[in-house]
C-alpha cells in the first residue's frame, strides 16, 4: 500500500494533538489492559503494536512472544514448533496457486476476452461500457480469488476504454473499485481459503456458497449504473449481432473453461480445492502463452517471482496468526468470549449486527486475510453456539471484507483503482459512493437471509 | 556480494514457487492417467509411487513462504496499520516507522534464534557429529518425514535461515530509512505493459466493429 498517497490524503496533526491522541490511546490501552485481565493484555499489546505501524504478521507474533515470556509458564520452545507446523497443511497451500492463477489471468489477455464478451450482449444499454465492466468482473471473479487481481485486470482494460467513450473516469472508476470485489466473493476466493483454513469448514461448499450472492451483488450494482448513466445520458455501444457475442464468446470461453475445471473438479471429487488450484494456475499459464499468447515465456519468472512475494506475505501472516490462536485457545479466550455474548442473551439478529459493525470497523485499518485470521477464531464459537451457519457465516465475512476492500483508508481495491486512473484517493472515495451504499445493503441483506448463500451448496450435496 | 545474495533470493522463491506448481500438477495427471486403463502403461505408472507430492509441495511452499518473507522486507509488501502513524508530525511519524522495524528486527532475531535451536536440537546436531566423525553419545537422531523420509530438521532449517535473512533486510531497510528516509514501497497497482496492451491489441473495443469511432463507417 501507498504511504506517500495516504499522506497526501490527510494532512499530518499538530504536535498537541497528535500528543493527546497518543496519550489517550495508550491510556485506554492500559485501562482495558488492567481491567480485563490477560484478555485485555492480549489485545491491548496487539492493538498497541499494530498502532506503531509495525506489519501486522509481525506485530502479531511480537504479542505472542511477548504475553508468553511474561505472563505465562509456556516454555518458549512450544512457540518454535509452532512456526514449523502452522502452515503445514495442504489446504492453504491453494492460497500461493490460487494467487498465481491470478496473476496468469490478469497478464494473460483473459480479462480483455471477458471485456469484449460482455460488450457484446450488454454495451448498448445506457451505461453499456460501465455494466460491461461489472459483467466482466463478475466473470473474472468465477475464475479469481483475489479481488485486486479483479480490478487491475477489468479496470486496466476497461477504464481507458471508458474515458476514450466519453465517460468521466470517476464514473467509471467508481464501478470497477466495487465490482472487482466481486473477486473475493464468486466461486475461489483467498479469504474463503483462509476462513476455511481457521475454521475448519468446508472450501469447496464455501466456494459455491458465494456463486449466488455474487450473482445479486453484481446485478444490483448493475442497476445502480443503469440509473445513474441513464440520469446522466452516458453513451451508449452500438448493438452487436448475435454473431458477433457468439464469437466474443468463442473467444473468452477458455478463460470460462476454468470455471469448470474448479468447480466440476471439487464438485466430483477429482481434486481437492488445492489440486483445483494448482490445476487452474497450471491452466492459466497455458491459455495465456500458448493460446491467447499475450505473454512470452520470458515474462514467466516475473509473474511467478511476483505470486511468490505475495504468496510469503500472506503465508507470513497466517504463520504468526496460527501462534495468536494457539495463544488466545491457551488462554481460552474464544470461549470465554462465546460464553460472555451468549451471557448478553443478544440473539442471532443482534449478534449478527454485532459482527458487522465487528468486522467493519477492522475493515479500517486492516486487509481481509489478517481480519479473518484474527476475528474468526474469537467469533466463529459464539456463532456455532448460536445455531449460525458456518459457510453462511463465511459468506457473511466474506462480504464485509468486500466493503472493507472498497473504502478507505485501506482498502486495497481503492489504491490499485487509483493507481490505473490516476484519481486521487479523495476523489475515488467520493466517487464509488453510490456503489458502497448499494454493498452496505447487500451486506444487510447477506446477512440475513442465510438460505441465498447456502441454498445452492446444500442443492449441490456439498454440505 | 549484495547483488548476489538478491539474486539468489529471487531465483529460489521464484524457482520454489514454479516447481511446485509443476510437481501437484504432474501428480494430478499421473493419477488421472493411472486411473485409465490402457495395458501396460497402468501398471507402470501405478508402480510409480507419486505419495511425496503433497509433502513435497508443502515443504517447498514453507521455504518459499520464508525466503519470500524475507525478501518482502526489500519489496515493501508487509503492510501494518499505518492510519495513526502517517498522521503523526513528521518526526514523529519517522520515530515510529522506526519503531516498527526494530520491532521487525528484534522478532525475526528471536524467531530465528527458537528456531536455529530447535533445528540444532532435532537432529542437526547429530548429523553435524556423526558427519565429522564425533561420538554423538545420547544425542537424538531426530525424526524423518512421512513421506519423503527426509530428516525434518533439513526440512526446519527453512525457518531460522529465513528469519536470519528477513532480520538482516529488516536491519538494511531500517539503516536505508536513517540514512535516506526511504521505505520500499509495494505498487500494488503498478502492471507492467498495461499502457501497449491497451493501444496495441486487438478487441471489441478497438477494432472497428464495435469502437465507437468505428462503428460510423
Amino acid at each position: 500500500m501507498s504511504t506517500e498517497e495516504a499522506i497526501n490524503v490527510i494532512p499530518p496533526m499538530s504536535k498537541p494533538r497528535a500528543a493527546a491522541w497518543l496519550i489517550g490511546i495508550s491510556v485506554v490501552l492500559i485501562g482495558v489492559g488492567l481491567y480485563f485481565g490477560n484478555i485485555g493484555i492480549v489485545f491491548a499489546l496487539l492493538l498497541a503494536l499494530m498502532l506503531t505501524g509495525v506489519p501486522v504478521s509481525i506485530a502479531l507474533g511480537l504479542t505472542v512472544l511477548s504475553f508468553l515470556y511474561l505472563l505465562t509458564n509456556v516454555p518458549i520452545e512450544a512457540v518454535a514448533l509452532k512456526l514449523f507446523t502452522g502452515i503445514e497443511k495442504f489446504e492453504i497451500m491453494a492460497i500461493p496457486f490460487f494467487i498465481l492463477a491470478g496473476n496468469f489471468l490478469t497478464h494473460g489477455g483473459v480479462a480483455r476476452r471477458m471485456i469484449d464478451f460482455a460488450v457484446s450482449v450488454i454495451g448498448h444499454f445506457h451505461g453499456g461500457l460501465a455494466l460491461a465492466g461489472i459483467i466482466a468482473c463478475a466473470m473474472f471473479a468465477l475464475v479469481c480469488g483475489s479481488s485486486v487481481a479483479t480490478v487491475v485486470a477489468i479496470g486496466s482494460i476497461v477504464l481507458p476504454a471508458m474515458v476514450q467513450n466519453g465517460y468521466p473516469m470517476r464514473f467509471g472508476a467508481g464501478v470497477i473499485v466495487c465490482a472487482g470485489s466481486l473477486g473475493i466473493l464468486m466461486l475461489p476466493s483467498i479469504p474463503k481459503v483462509v476462513y476455511a483454513v481457521s475454521t475448519n469448514t468446508s472450501i469447496g461448499a464455501l466456494f459455491v456458497a458465494g456463486l449466488i450472492p455474487g450473482i445479486l451483488l453484481s446485478f444490483m450494482l448493475g442497476v445502480v449504473t443503469w440509473y445513474l448513466a441513464k440520469k446522466r445520458n452516458y453513451p451508449r455501444m452500438p448493438k452487436s449481432s448475435w454473431a458477433q457475442r457468439i464469437s466474443a464468446f468463442r473467444k473468452s470461453v477458455w478463460g470460462l473453461m476454468l470455471v469448470v475445471i474448479i468447480v466440476g473438479g471439487i464438485y466430483s471429487g477429482v481434486f481437492t480445492a488445492t489440486e483445483a488450484a494448482a490445476m487452474s494456475a497450471v491452466y492459466a499459464f497455458f491459455i495465456s502463452v500458448f493460446v491467447y499468447k499475450d505473454m512470452g515465456m520470458k515474462d514467466v519468472p516475473r509473474v511467478l517471482l511476483n505470486s511468490a512475494n505475495m504468496s510469503a506475505m500472506l503465508l507470513y501472516i497466517i504463520t504468526n496468526a496460527v501462534l495468536f490462536s494457539f495463544l488466545m485457545s491457551h488462554e481460552n479466550i474464544p470461549q470465554m468470549m462465546a460464553d460472555w455474548i451468549l451471557g448478553k442473551d443478544l440473539g442471532v439478529v443482534a449478534f449478527l449486527i454485532v459482527v458487522n459493525l465487528v468486522l467493519l470497523l477492522a475493515g479500517n485499518v486492516m486487509e481481509p486475510s489478517s481480519i479473518i485470521l484474527i476475528f474468526a477464531p474469537i467469533l466463529f464459537p459464539a456463532a456455532m453456539k448460536l445455531g449460525i451457519d458456518p459457510v453462511h457465516f463465511g459468506i457473511l465475512i466474506d462480504a464485509n471484507m468486500e466493503v472493507g476492500l472498497c473504502h478507505p483508508p485501506v482498502g486495497l481495491n481503492l489504491y490499485v483503482a487509483s493507481g490505473i486512473s490516476k484519481l486521487s484517493i479523495t476523489e475515488l472515495t467520493v466517487a464509488v459512493l453510490p456503489w458502497l451504499m448499494t454493498m452496505v445493503v447487500f451486506l444487510i441483506i447477506v446477512t440475513y437471509w442465510p438460505s441465498l448463500s447456502i441454498w445452492l451448496p446444500k442443492a449441490m450435496g456439498m454440505m | 556480494m549484495m547483488k548476489y545474495l538478491d539474486h539468489v533470493e529471487e531465483f529460489i522463491i521464484t524457482f520454489l514457487m514454479g516447481a511446485a506448481t509443476l510437481i501437484i500438477f504432474s501428480a494430478i495427471i499421473h493419477r488421472f492417467l493411472a486411473g485409465l486403463p490402457i495395458p501396460g502403461l497402468q501398471d507402470r505408472l501405478i508402480a510409480f509411487n507419486f505419495s511425496w507430492a503433497q509433502e513435497l509441495c508443502i515443504y517447498m511452499f514453507v521455504w518459499m513462504a520464508k525466503f519470500g518473507a524475507a525478501y518482502g522486507v526489500r519489496s515493501g509488501i508487509h503492510v501494518g496499520v499505518d492510519v495513526l502513524v502517517n498522521r503523526l508530525p513528521d518526526e514523529w511519524r519517522k520515530k515510529g516507522v522506526l519503531v516498527a522495524i526494530v520491532c521487525g528486527t528484534i522478532f525475526t532475531g528471536i524467531i530465528g534464534t527458537l528456531g536455529a535451536t530447535f533445528v540444532w536440537e532435532n537432529g542437526m546436531h547429530y548429523a553435524v557429529y556423526t558427519l565429522v566423525g564425533i561420538d554423538v553419545g545420547d544425542v537424538p537422531q531426530g525424526p524423518i518425514t512421512p513421506d519423503l523420509e527426509w530428516p525434518t530438521w533439513i526440512i526446519y532449517s527453512a525457518v531460522p535461515l529465513g528469519s536470519y535473512l528477513m532480520c538482516f533486510r529488516f536491519m538494511q531497510v531500517g539503516w536505508r530509512f536513517v540514512r535516506l528516509g526511504e521505505l520500499p514501497h509495494h505498487d500494488h497497482a503498478h502492471v507492467d505493459g498495461i499502457e501497449e496492451e491497451i493501444l496495441d491489441q486487438p478487441g471489441i473495443l478497438h477494432d472497428g466493429t464495435l469502437h465507437k469511432g468505428g462503428s460510423t463507417k
